[in-house]
């Protein structure tokens, strides 16, 4: 047993065991797909990113360009009026006046004289700008603080021999204002290098280009100068004019934004992931042609992908939670199934445990049929269907002395308790009637027992008989139970005293009945499990439908199981609530016919002998013996009793004579057994009877009266009991 | 079982009422005692109301008629049933007692 607990336990924690790591391997197997998923996703993003900042980048150049064309444009288109202005240097005001007039993106426009060209004006250069009103303002850039010759957007085009876009510089005379300068040299009709021709343009658009780039909500845009100084970014409050070393200070060791630093100041384009405090951040730069400056988007990863890492990590904490909630649940479950299979073994063993219970107390009850197989005047059949639970109905019989003690018996209540009360009640009627042969009196003492111990206040309806075989008298006492119903010529109730039922008081008087069976006569007892019967409709099987039952001629056996169909029959599917018991009992004896026997059971006490008398009375009414041969019967056998009486047990021990009569059509035998010390009254020496008064002894005569009254005297010793037979022709 | 003794002159009667079984013997055994006292005289022993006699009952008339027989007296026995006589005849006593 204990070894197959333990391994259903080890087979039912390995199962356990199996079903979490499914659970387990199928987690796994979800977040790899999750991860997987996400993976594809942050590809996506990135190349997403790419092209979008480098559509930006692209978008952005090709406006830059367009402006730079422009501002190109007009320069160039006016270097022919420029070098007509070398002529007439009074003109070169106006020049540039037109140059600013006539092209919107022009902020401001010069012509500044090579030093020396002219020997009247060794150093000119009148400049026009637009003034915040929009009207013209000239002033001459050839000041000795200003010192134009040396100005980048002098000196470098001339070097170059070309356009020159100048480093974009904070405009000090104007507005504060970035501008850059384009500037041209121009050569006079002789083909020297006579002056440079400028066009200023302001910056301030490519601040709003720039911070209208919003591809991302955190991505910045940086322009860097040809020189790495800051143009515009994004975020305007970026220091105008600072070395992107100068900005990024912090992060100048870093290898990555070293990369990105050569790649700008190189003038190429590419892409860098860059960490910048943590923050890990993706550059995407490209030149900006022919003015040498490049420009840069910075996107922030979290910008890229931090919805999407977003989303990943609630998914995973919601699989993670999910996987737990269904740990949790799967673990309750386990523990649920187990605490439900111990609750089914619980319940297993007690529904065992009541089967049992009720197995020992159907074998309480004689169970073998037929009960008397060797009897032709008795046909008995009695059973106990039980309800479900374990119930309080019990019957017994048994024949004693030619007397059949039957007994049918329902205890109050239902379960265990009357079960117990059922197997005390059935012990009791068997101890009682043992050596009580009347039926009122094994009753009484019956009820005696059962009230001194019940403290349940639990009682029993109870149903006695004593049917003596050989007269059909029956004598019973009905102590509250259901009568039973006769069966003679009509089907009737046995009419009954109504008693209290066992147990309920003690010392309670309880009437004793009789009635005269004949050959054929039938009794039929049940509890109230029959009558009481219910269908689905609560109608009750009646003592009526019994009756019904009953009719017709069929064994014991056969009846019962008629009735026990016919109740099936009407209840249907309604569940039996009550045992059903029911006993039936055919007498089939034929009262004074041969082969009689009477018994009698007496106590080796003297006083006892007295009921010899009785006993012999009633053999020889019953054959009709005269009252002279009764009457030496009656010596014979005191004869032959007492010295059992007297002798057979030691002095104050208890002890017991058997007397049984056997009633032959020509004869009567006695047989008088005892469980004494081995004594053969036979071996007694004849007593001399013709000895006088003086010579004759006290004793011997009472054998001698025995061997002159009885046709023959036998002695066995058999099974350790004196057994005495002697026969008297009649 | 009853015994009405009557003392009348020398003559002592015993009168035996019932059935003088093994317990009845028993109970009259103080009576026999007083009777055997007259054993010098006559006594008699009426049996008309005794409906029956075992050994036990013969023992006691057989002690009074062995009191008589060392006193010198004389025991008549008195009405005895048919049922009766025959357990005196089967037992010899017929030939002890005078029989009446």
């Amino acid at each position: 047993m204990k070894r197959t607990d333990n391994s259903e336990k080890k087979l039912s924690r390995r199962s356990a065991w199996t079903g979490l790591l499914m659970l387990l391997v199928a987690a796994a197997m979800l977040e790899a797909t999750t991860l997987i998923q996400f993976y594809f996703a942050e590809k996506a993003l990135n190349k997403e990113a790419s092209s979008k900042a480098e559509t930006q980048l692209d978008a952005t150049k090709n406006k830059i360009m367009d402006m730079i064309d422009q501002a190109e444009a007009a320069v160039r288109n006016s270097v022919w009026i420029a070098q007509w202005s070398l002529t007439c240097l009074d003109s070169s005001e106006r020049v540039c006046s037109r140059i600013v007039e006539t092209n919107p993106v022009i902020y401001g426009s010069t012509i500044a004289l090579v030093p020396g060209y002219s020997s009247e004006r060794p150093l000119f250069s009148p400049y026009v700008y637009k003034s915040p009103a929009d009207t013209l303002i000239t002033v001459s850039l050839a000041t000795p603080e200003y010192d134009y010759p040396n100005q980048e957007w002098f000196v470098k085009p001339l070097e170059l021999n070309q356009g020159y876009w100048s480093e974009p510089y904070v405009d000090t005379g104007g507005g504060e204002m970035l501008m850059t300068t384009y500037s041209i040299p121009i050569e006079d009709y002789s083909g020297k290098k006579a002056a440079v021709l400028t066009g200023d343009i302001s910056l301030d658009w490519l601040s709003d280009l720039v911070s209208n780039i919003n591809i991302y909500p955190n991505a910045n845009t940086l322009m860097l100068s040809r020189t790495g100084k800051f143009m515009v970014s994004r975020n305007k409050e970026m220091v105008k004019g600072l070395s992107i070393e100068e900005v990024m200070a912090g992060i100048r060791d870093q290898e990555d934004f070293k990369k990105v630093e050569r790649g700008m100041n190189s003038g190429g384009s590419g892409h860098e992931q860059v960490t910048f405090h943590d923050i890990v951040g993706h550059v995407y730069y490209a030149p900006v042609e022919r003015t040498g400056w490049s420009m840069c988007i910075i996107i922030p990863d979290d910008d890229i992908y931090g919805a999407n890492r977003r989303t990943r990590n609630m998914v995973q904490i919601m699989q993670l939670l999910g996987l737990i909630l269904l740990i949790a649940i799967v673990r309750s479950l386990i523990r649920s199934q187990k605490k439900n299979r111990a609750l089914n073994e619980r319940k297993n063993r007690m529904e065992n445990e009541l089967h049992i219970a009720s197995d020992i107390q159907m074998s309480m009850v004689p169970k073998a049929f037929p009960a008397f197989p060797e009897r032709t005047d008795l046909d008995l059949y009695a059973a106990i269907y039980p309800a479900k639970e374990v119930g309080g109905d019990l019957y017994d019989f048994f024949i004693r002395d030619e007397k059949l003690y039957f007994c049918i018996g329902d205890v109050s209540g239902k379960g265990i308790p009357a079960s117990l009360v059922m197997a005390v009640t059935r012990s009791s009627f068997r101890t009682v009637a043992v050596h009580e042969s009347s039926p009122k009196s094994i009753v009484g003492n019956m009820n005696n027992s059962l009230a001194e111990m019940n403290d349940a206040d639990m009682f029993v309806t109870f149903f006695c008989g004593v049917l003596n075989l050989a007269s059909g008298d029956l004598k019973y006492c009905n102590a509250g139970h259901n009568p039973p119903m006769i069966l003679t010529d009509s089907i009737r109730i046995l009419p009954s005293e109504p008693n209290l039922p066992l147990g309920v008081m003690k010392d309670m008087d309880f009437t004793e009945q009789q009635m005269h069976f004949n050959y054929d006569d039938a009794l039929f007892l049940y509890t109230d499990g029959l009558t009481e019967a219910e269908n689905i409709n609560h109608e009750q099987f009646s003592e009526e439908r019994v009756e019904a039952a009953l009719h017709g001629r069929k064994s014991s056996e056969e009846h019962l199981k008629n009735i026990q169909n016919k109740v099936k029959e009407f209840v249907g599917e309604a569940p039996q609530s009550d045992d059903l018991t029911m006993m039936f009992i055919h007498f089939l004896g034929k009262p004074g016919n041969d082969g009689e026997k009477c018994h009698l059971t007496l106590h080796n006490k003297v006083e006892e002998i007295s009921l010899l008398a009785g006993f012999i009375d009633e053999i020889a009414e019953r054959k009709n013996l005269d009252i002279s041969l009764a009457s030496a019967l009656n010596l014979a056998m005191e004869e032959a009793v007492t010295n059992v009486v007297l002798y057979a047990y030691p002095k104050d021990s208890d002890g017991t004579v058997d007397i049984d009569a056997t009633l032959g059509e020509k004869t009567v035998e006695f047989s008088i057994s005892d469980s004494g010390t081995p004594f053969d009254p036979t071996a007694v020496p004849e007593a001399d009877i013709t000895l006088s008064a003086e010579e004759r002894s006290i004793g011997g005569l009472g054998i001698h009266l025995v061997r002159n009254i009885m046709d023959s005297v036998k002695y066995e010793r058999i099974d350790g009991k004196n057994i005495l037979t002697m026969t008297k022709n009649i | 079982m009853e015994v009405k003794i009557n003392k009348n002159d020398n003559i002592v009667t015993a009168e035996f009422n019932g059935r003088l079984d093994t317990p009845a013997s028993l109970e009259i055994a103080q009576d026999i005692e007083s009777i055997k006292k007259e054993a010098s005289g006559t006594i008699v022993l009426d049996c008309s109301q005794l409906s029956y006699i075992s050994s036990s009952g013969l023992r006691l008339f057989l002690s009074i008629r062995k009191a008589a027989a060392e006193k010198g007296g004389k025991v008549i026995v008195k009405n005895i049933s048919n049922e009766i006589r025959t357990v005196f005849m089967m037992t010899g006593f017929l030939n002890l007692f005078e029989i009446q």
